[in-house]
């Protein structure tokens, strides 16, 4: 399959299906509606046969070039089908639990999340190690039957709905740092899991709290070996830094559109939109580059810190022009459109700060990228 | 489109010939590995070579000239740049008088003849370069040499040609200067990340400081995202993709200057030190075929007018 055909087949194929397709909410909706329409497009999608190109067949996948996935990604954002953020979950999580689970247990689960049957969840972040993951003490024990997982795990997107997570735990001494993580595949409703949701100042509870008591996880549900945590997560993290941003790309692009549309004559500055226009144009040169590499089997590693930086630098960018030209819109006014616009806007305020902060990001940069060495 | 590995062989012979020869030089260099069929055959690939290898030598040359010459389809020597900041053409048709206002590349004194395109008829006349007020513009970069080109000569019958496509021109322009402005500032970038790296104060590199780390990084992720406009403008160099990575190219090169100058401290002010020269060469490059400031004036403009921003560029 190449992209031209798959990008003909599946546009043809969305506009057929347009009206079951479309969400039943009006505006940003909801976290529950969307990962409910989230979970409606990828068993529409899976079952045309669309959203199983660009992956293996052992997780019944029609293989071909991860293009064929970036393109999907992008036509479901460009139509606003999908809330990019909740749906990238399975471009972060797919490939890389791939690479180093257990091929059967891959073949086993990965569909299920292909396909909207299941959601997960990523359970890194803890309240002592944000940026410093390195030093993660969310313990996991070894005994006759199993892992035993106690601990405390904080911003897990979409625990409250998820049926899987995806926890990197301690199980070696906390002084051997990164050697001593290991990668466990959790079921959400195993005994012992508690869930608080946190409220966002977006008002969508999107991440939550997660605790673990002593909690029972098979030693088949390892994914890779003891110790492969932080390799796990060092393969992880290029993907949420690349794959999953040429779909915010294209929503920029729509929103960016859209704003246009809405602004009053001589609300937008000629000059501040000109240079948001090009800054949306360059974080989407950028991307585009970044998927061929990718998809020509590149390792990308450190070099999407720079995907990300642009990304956040470019949303913010975005949406404070738009609380300039629609600052009714952004702050004051009822409505679905309204609302749309007051959340995307505040939940922008995050990019910085979310999948590596930008301080973070500029540092993987400078040691990395610029080899200027250890900075301590 | 020309071979990967006979590209990467010719990257080499142009950085061995940029890397040793400026100016005339330089162009017989060029004229010799064939640099203009290069670009016939594969525009994108010459011209990037070139110009982000002519930007890290800071070398000068009449490359400009001669792919300009080729886009609009006419055999000249050298060609009117558009006037400082500006991308309209540098003619003026009235009354069967054309008048020129515009700027030159270091050889156009010795061209003989130059190409002007009109801005008001698209029309082209090749003027001989005696009868134009050629004045030197040492400015701020002299090693640039560029030239003032300024004069009004009586057409003649039969001495304009039809409408050329000079917005294609300008593209190429735009692109190449582009790729020159990134080359420069790269060798920036690699000069001040050397001098964090050697320069120790209370007692370790200041490279070490994070506040000087995040500086050169900024300049890396504006750097790269240029380098990212450029190529994806050169998938279909349309005016408006070329001027939108002219733009992003030219703002990236000001915050280049702006942190590199910052991290080199006052060596970096001196001219014992080469920082100067590039950022001399990539404050006058970022006025050439449109500065940063009006292009993106004119991109909101036009989005303001027809309510459409531009096409999304297709993975």
């Amino acid at each position: 399959m190449d992209l031209d055909t798959f990008r003909k087949s599946l546009d043809d194929w969305l506009d057929e299906h347009a009206d079951e397709l479309a969400p039943s909410f009006p505006g940003h909706g909801s976290v529950e509606l969307q990962q409910e329409q989230i979970g409606k497009v990828r068993r529409l999608t899976y079952d045309a046969g669309f959203a199983r190109w660009g992956w293996p067949e052992l997780v019944g996948g029609h293989g071909g070039s991860a293009l064929l996935r970036a393109y999907l990604n992008e036509a479901l954002a460009a139509r606003d089908l999908v809330e990019t953020g909740l749906y990238a979950l399975s471009e972060v999580l797919g490939p890389s639990f791939i690479t180093f689970a257990r091929p059967e247990l891959s073949a086993a689960v990965v569909p299920r999340l292909l396909r909207g049957d299941e959601v997960w969840c990523q359970g890194f972040s803890e309240p002592g190690t944000g940026s410093n993951l390195a030093m993660l003490t969310c313990r996991a024990e070894r005994t006759g039957d199993g892992w035993r997982v106690s601990g405390q795990k904080v911003w897990t997107s979409l625990a409250q709905l998820a049926d899987r997570c995806v926890l990197l735990t301690r199980t070696g001494t906390l002084e051997s740092a990164h050697r001593g993580i290991t990668a466990l595949f959790v079921d959400m409703d195993s005994p012992g899991i508690t869930v608080r949701p946190l409220e966002t100042m977006h008002g969508e509870p999107e991440f939550c709290e997660v605790f673990y008591d002593d909690v029972a996880v098979p030693f088949d549900r390892t994914i890779g070996e003891e110790g492969q945590g932080w390799a796990f997560a060092m393969d992880l993290l290029p993907y949420e830094r690349s794959t999953a941003l040429w779909q915010r790309a294209a929503l920029l692009h729509r929103r960016l559109q859209q704003l246009v549309e809405a602004a009053a004559p001589g609300a937008l500055d000629p000059v501040a939109l000109g240079e948001v226009v090009q800054q949306v144009h360059a974080f989407r040169a950028r991307s585009r580059a970044t998927q061929h590499r990718l998809a020509s089997g590149e390792d990308l590693g450190s070099a999407t810190s720079v995907d990300k930086v642009a990304l956040a630098t470019t949303e913010q960018a975005l949406f404070d022009l738009a609380a300039a030209a629609l600052p009714d819109e952004v702050l004051l006014a009822d409505g679905p459109t309204a609302g749309r616009w007051r959340k995307e806007f505040l939940y922008s305020r995050a990019a910085t700060i979310y999948g590596g902060s930008a301080e973070i990001q500029r540092n993987i940069i400078a040691r990395r990228l610029l080899e200027l060495g250890p900075d301590r | 489109m020309i071979e990967r590995g006979d590209l990467e062989l010719f990257g080499r012979s142009l950085r061995q010939a940029v890397d040793g020869a400026t100016g005339a030089e330089l162009d017989a260099a060029l004229d010799e590995l064939g640099w203009i069929d290069v670009v016939r055959a594969d525009p994108a690939a010459g011209i990037s070579l070139l110009f982000s290898l002519q930007g890290r030598a800071l070398a000068t040359s009449s490359a400009l000239d001669r792919l300009l010459a080729l886009r609009l389809g006419l055999e000249v020597p050298a060609v009117v740049l558009p006037a400082t900041g500006r991308w309209a053409a540098p003619g003026t048709v009235t009354g069967g008088r054309l008048a020129v206002d515009g700027l030159g590349t270091a050889t156009i004194g010795d061209a003989g003849a130059v190409l002007v395109v009109a801005e008001d008829d698209g029309s082209a006349t090749t003027v001989e370069t005696g009868s134009l007020d050629l004045h030197p513009l040492p400015g701020i970069d002299p090693a640039l040499g560029l030239v003032r080109v300024r004069g009004e000569v009586a057409l003649g019958a039969g001495d304009r040609t039809g409408r050329v496509d000079w917005s294609s021109a300008v593209a190429w322009g735009q692109l190449a200067v582009g790729h020159e402005l990134v080359g420069a500032s790269r060798r920036m970038l690699e000069l001040a990340r050397r001098h964090a790296l050697d320069r120790v104060q209370f007692g370790q590199p200041i490279a070490r400081f994070q506040a000087v780390r995040h500086r050169l990084a900024e300049t890396l992720v504006a750097l790269d995202l240029a380098d990212a406009a450029l190529e994806a403008a050169w998938l279909d160099p349309t005016p408006e993709s070329a001027a939108i990575a002219k733009a992003v190219a030219g703002r990236a090169g000001r915050t280049a200057t702006r942190h590199c100058q910052q991290v080199m401290g006052a060596i970096g002010f001196t001219t014992e030190h080469d920082l100067h020269r590039y950022i001399r060469r990539v404050l006058v490059l970022e006025q050439l075929f449109g500065g940063t400031a009006p292009l993106t004036r004119h991109l909101g403009e036009e989005i303001l007018d027809r309510r459409r921003v531009p096409a999304a560029i297709p993975l």
